[in-house]
């Protein structure tokens, strides 16, 4: 502050302005910009800074190396970042002890520091400079830019960027007309909300009758996720008052004020600082730069009331009043602040004047599209993998902004929607991304540019609830004037906390409907006007949300607690008590921790090896780290008991006469017959195979799932009394009606899917060399071991194309290869699984699809391919396959195995059965019972293949819908599961709070090679007891 | 009551009516709350009816009519910190504190209230303690976290 001198004239101040220019020109040693907002200092950015200065001290290079304090770069997800000047150099998430190596690394040997540098989460690929990187590349930064070449405290270093140049040219050169006009020219519209051209307003406060004017600039940046206002003043809050000065100058307004939020208390800080610094240079008071124009600044600190956002409320409060709307007209700019003709824009409307008078409204109205110039700032949050705040040419589309430079969805989940404008906008779905961003077709879409927050939602946000959300938001923040907005935004929340409380009715939406649009009509302000666009933008784009929720008392986005307890439980397909589980896991009590998963499955140790989990997918851990490893933990605590006790017998629920006959012994056959068992029936299972077990023995391979496992878990089956009769084939010795008249009650029919589907390729029937995978895993299973050939090519996309092709190559077939339509992403089998097969040398083509088998004297000798790419499509489906022409290839092969999907084999069923006309058996989907009476059906034999555990529920439903037939009684379906106990949570230490789980322990790749060893090892009890400790538990919140 | 403090206040906004929102702020960060024998003496003080001091008072969210703790507990609730369960935080330090927001614990050591939005939006699900912000909260941190403040 010492160094400033009031400047007298317009010319003393243009030379100042010049001195400082020329001294940021000749600068030529290094400046480290520490990007210290709010949001950089929440992640620790003032710490970086000591350290850094420190660490230029002890090097002795304070004369040489200059530490800047910045505001926000924009680039929260990086924080806390530093940029080194001269080559922008970009470092991002410093920790204080990186400073040492900065300083002697970067600054004195000119060594970049790999770990420090940006990088691309999917691509790995790593970023050096600033501009390089995609968040930024794509980006238009005419007025945030600065915030990273300035120390906001420092008025010269905004001179020493031409800082109130603007001012000057428009003191010396222009009239007031002619600054009204270049805005108007300029297309400019205000950044607010509701985007009123900023030129017009301006003329009708100038035109306005009356001597006294003001103008205002709205700082209260009250819409939850927005805070490019508080970016601006923190900054450069210089840059804000240049545009209110040139504003005053043109409307002819002597006193100005700022009313900014008081939850912001470093915008404050800086902006108040800033006038006293502009106060001091003579560019606040009276005759400013020896001109005749004299205007002065307050600040207004507001005192948290959302609705003083709306200008007359926001006028209103500075005067010292409750921040009530008034009707309009009079608008502000005829009867404003104190009944004097008023001019509001809000921060970022009065940043850009500055822009537009310095490079003039030709230059300005390039940017952007037709009816809306120049950029906007949006603050990009919520599921996104780049927050920040980002600006862009107003006319992008809602996929650049959010794939290009918001790098898309974290975690590989899907985009669901994005809402914009705040409380008063709405929600734009996926089908909409390419949406051009203006005020016009954000409209039309049902939302509002607003100040332009814009909340990126993932398939876990539940519109809802989120709905739900910004009326309980605005029924706090209605001023109550208006009782439509008053009792109307009250009773909307009420009737959507009862949709997602389960207590709905179907009538109840069309009142939520009704309402909205009382509220929209009759309520006087903007604030009541908009309140009921989150709820009517859902209902246009999620009607079917609102109605799942209301119909089935679920929610599909898995968020409304009263509806979905805990999401691993709900979504875990035989509803297994996890929270419970994992807890008396983390206690030790692994024999408890086995019996509760045998209520709900009679499978642990197998589940706990090949279960696909979508319990994790949905695990509430996953949304800050990784989720829980459920199934790991399930095969711990199961490998544990059979080390040990062994399986406890369940108890039998009294004794029945009736008996009832399984067919196959599958997993959905098996489970059956457990919970059959269980309830008192005498049960039979018929097996067409040597063994027990269907895919789990003869499909899936040992060192995925050993076969002594398997054995022992179907022999605690059978324990119960059930009995497995295998080389027991059901048709033409034993027909369905022969087990009938052997007093059978019920039948349930679970034979699977296990006939390969054919390739569809010319020539496949007549080459020897082309094989099914079902029929080979199977042969391999049973004990033939023999190497299939040299070279393979197997063709699928599944769990059974890996594991065929891991089999192939621990039988010592040197070359395998699987061709694959998609991408590695969209494989369904988890990444750990690709990555062991590509470790044990499988060859995984990806984008590749088969288009003529090859062969010689009767024999294959190879397939060819072409590659394909993905298509463009909208982002929730699958993207279309398009082929690459010219693209083919051949892969030499001995072998074709074909495992492009499985269907059932139906043949030895009469002709009483009614078939689907995808070939599958047809059933009530309730009780899952045949169109013959008695004999029910479940598993693949029903769906085509399905997983391991979908399987194991349809046998579980197929049970308790068969005791309901055999006691005459009608089945009412399955219900949703509840926890079944209540495990107290453990008091964590602070080295347990950052637990993260723990790799899976593998077998060598060498060890793999050489046999049927199981490859994964399992965790140990240390492990388990440490993973289980991560678990959230969801389960004991209310 | 001292009532010295609040003269200098209102002598500081030159008995102003219309400052009466910045001098009820100054009050505050005085006391941390509004007591209401001193909303009457301002409403005195300044010649206005007590009802429009006392509308000032409960019309504003920063005010606050009653006693706050030695710590000020914020748990944003901005659309950010709720879609990444902000609600899940603010639920788990009621339990930890066994009270509800608006509130004060019975030994005065923290008030715990809501905030809308804090603009750390990078750090979802974020809570404000005094002046230092925790971010990326899951509900295993909030004990310790709130074991650090006397």
């Amino acid at each position: 502050m010492k160094n400033i001198m009031k400047m007298h004239s317009i010319n003393d101040f243009k030379q100042a302005i010049e001195s400082q220019i020329q001294k940021r020109k000749s600068e030529e040693n290094p400046v480290l910009t520490v990007s210290a907002g709010t949001c950089g200092r929440a992640r620790g950015s003032l710490k970086v800074i000591k350290a850094l200065k420190n660490a230029i001290k002890k090097k002795k290079l304070e004369d040489k190396v200059k530490v800047k304090v910045t505001g926000c770069h924009g680039f929260c997800e990086a924080e806390p970042n530093i940029i080194i000047h001269p080559h922008n150099i970009f470092y991002q998430k410093i920790e204080p002890k990186n400073a040492k190596d900065i300083i002697a690394q970067t600054i004195l040997n000119n060594k970049i520091i790999e770990q420090l540098l940006y990088f691309n989460p999917i691509t790995k690929e790593k970023y050096i400079q600033e501009n390089d990187i995609p968040f930024y590349k794509h980006q238009k930064r005419i007025i945030l830019g600065d915030n990273a070449l300035i120390d906001p405290k420092d008025v010269n270093d905004y001179l020493s960027i031409g800082g109130y140049s603007s001012l000057i040219k428009v003191l010396s050169k222009m009239s007031s007309e002619e600054v009204i006009n270049a805005v108007k020219q300029s297309g400019l519209r205000g950044r607010g909300g509701a985007g009123f051209p900023t030129g017009s307003k301006w003329e009708f406060t100038r035109k306005a009758n009356g001597n006294t004017k003001f103008i205002i600039c709205n700082a209260d940046e009250g819409d939850p996720g927005a805070y490019m206002d508080r970016s601006l003043l923190e900054g450069n809050p210089h840059r804000v008052l240049e545009g209110m000065l040139i504003g005053a100058y043109a409307i002819g307004a002597e006193e100005g004020y700022i009313y900014v939020r008081g939850e912001y208390p470093l915008a404050v800080e800086h902006i108040s600082l800033a006038i006293s610094q502009a106060k001091k240079l003579g560019l606040l008071g009276k005759s400013i730069l020896g001109t005749s124009f004299n205007f002065q600044i307050h600040i207004s600190k507001g005192a948290g009331a959302f609705v003083c956002g709306e200008e007359t409320a926001l006028i209103t409060s500075i005067e010292g009043k409750v921040g009530e709307p008034r009707q309009r007209p009079p608008f502000p700019a005829v009867k404003g602040l104190w009944g004097k003709p008023t001019n509001i824009n809000n921060v970022e409307t009065w940043a850009n004047i500055p822009v537009i008078i310095e490079k003039g409204a030709d230059w300005y109205s390039k940017i952007g599209i037709n009816g809306s110039k120049g950029t906007k700032i949006f603050s990009l949050v919520g599921k996104i993998n780049n927050t920040g705040l980002v600006e862009v040419p107003i006319g992008i589309t809602l996929r650049e902004i959010i794939y290009d430079i918001g790098g898309g969805i974290p975690a590989g989940k899907n985009f669901k929607a994005v809402q914009t404008g705040g409380p008063s906008g709405g929600c734009i779905p996926a089908e909409l991304l390419d949406l051009q961003v203006d005020y016009e077709k954000l409209a039309e879409a049902g939302s509002i540019m607003g100040s332009g927050g814009m909340i990126v939602m993932d398939e876990n946000t539940c519109m809802v609830d989120l709905a739900k959300y910004f009326l309980n938001f605005l029924r706090d923040e209605s001023c109550g004037k208006c009782l439509s907005c008053r009792e109307g935004i009250q009773r909307l929340w009420e009737i959507l906390t009862d949709i997602t409380e389960g207590r709905a009715t179907r009538e109840q939406l069309d009142l939520v409907e009704e309402l909205a649009r009382i509220v929209k009509d009759a309520s006087m302000c903007g604030l009541g006007q908009t309140a009921s666009n989150p709820v009517l933008s859902t209902l246009r784009y999620f009607r079917d949300e609102y109605e799942v929720h209301i119909r089935d008392k679920w929610c599909p986005a898995l968020v409304c607690k009263r509806l979905i307890p805990t999401p691993c439980q709900d979504t875990c397909p035989v509803g297994i008590d996890v929270p419970s589980y994992i807890g008396l896991i983390a206690r030790g009590k692994f024999n408890e921790a086995v019996d509760l998963i045998r209520e709900d499955n009679p499978f642990p140790a197998i589940c706990g090896r090949v279960c696909n989990h979508p319990c994790e997918l949905n695990c509430k851990m996953g949304e800050f780290d990784k989720p829980v490893a459920i199934h790991s933990l399930k095969r711990f605590c199961a490998d544990y008991v059979f080390q040990n006790e062994g399986y406890k017998r369940p108890s039998i629920q009294g004794k029945r006469e009736e008996r009832v006959a399984v067919i196959g012994s599958g997993p959905a056959g098996l489970t059956a017959a457990y919970n059959l068992a269980q309830l008192g029936y005498r049960t039979n299972v018929f097996e067409a195979l040597p063994v027990a077990g269907g895919m789990l023995s003869v499909g899936i391979p040992a060192y995925r799932l050993p076969k002594e496992i398997v054995k022992a878990e179907i022999d605690a089956i059978c324990a119960l009394g059930v009995e497995i009769k295998t080389n027991t084939p059901i048709g033409k010795d034993l027909s369905i009606d022969d087990l009938k008249q052997q007093g059978y009650k019920a039948i349930f029919i679970a034979t699977g899917a296990h006939k390969s589907l054919k390739l569809g390729l010319p020539r496949e029937d007549g080459l020897k060399g082309i094989i099914d995978c079902v029929a080979f895993l199977k042969d391999v299973n049973l004990g033939n071991q023999k190497k299939p050939g040299d070279k393979i090519v197997i063709v699928g996309d599944d769990y059974i194309a890996v594991d065929t092709a891991r089999v192939c190559r621990r039988l010592g077939s040197s070359e395998v290869n699987i061709i694959y339509k998609r991408s590695k992403e969209e494989m369904p089998l988890d990444d750990s699984e690709i990555d062991q097969a590509l470790d044990e040398g499988v060859k995984i083509h990806f984008l590749t699809i088969p288009c003529k088998i090859l062969g010689k004297e009767g024999k294959v000798t190879g397939l060819q391919c072409i590659h394909t790419q993905l298509g463009e499509a909208d982002i929730r489906s699958r993207r279309d396959l398009i082929t690459v022409e010219g693209s083919e290839f051949v892969i030499d092969a001995d072998i074709i195995i074909r495992a492009a999907g499985q269907a059932p084999d139906l043949a030895f069923l009469d002709h009483m059965f009614e078939i689907t006309q995808s070939n599958l058996l047809s059933i009530d989907p309730c009780t899952l019972q045949t169109n013959v009476p008695g004999v029910f059906a479940g598993g693949d034999a029903v769906t085509g293949p399905a997983t391991v555990i979908e399987a194991i529920a349809a046998g579980k439903k197929a049970a308790a819908s068969i005791d309901s037939y055999i006691r005459g009684k009608k089945f009412e379906g399955y219900k949703r599961p509840r926890p079944r106990m209540r495990i107290e949570p453990i008091q964590l230490t602070k080295e347990e709070e950052e637990l993260k789980r723990p790799e899976m322990p593998l077998l060598s790749v060498d060890k793999r090679l050489q046999s049927f060893e199981e490859v994964e090892l399992g965790y140990t009890e240390e492990m388990a007891i440490c993973e289980a400790k991560r678990c959230r538990r969801c389960d004991l919140e209310k | 009551m001292n009532f010295n403090k609040i003269d200098r206040i209102l002598e500081k906004f030159s008995m102003q009516k219309s400052q009466s929102i910045s001098i009820l702020q100054d009050i505050q960060n005085e006391f941390s709350f509004l007591p209401l024998e001193v909303l009457r003496y301002v409403a005195k003080k300044l010649g206005v009816p007590f009802s429009l001091v006392y509308h000032l008072a409960t019309f504003y969210k920063t005010f606050s009519l009653k006693r706050r703790g030695r710590h000020l507990i914020n748990v944003c609730l901005g659309t950010a910190c709720h879609i990444r369960g902000g609600v899940r935080i603010l639920e788990k330090t009621e339990r930890e504190l066994n009270i509800k927001s608006g509130s004060t614990t019975v030994d005065s050591k923290f008030s715990l209230e809501i905030v809308r939005c804090i603009g750390c939006c990078s750090l979802a699900p974020v809570i404000r303690i005094d002046g230092d912000t925790h971010g990326r909260l899951t509900q295993e941190k909030i004990p310790r976290m709130l074991k650090k403040y006397e």
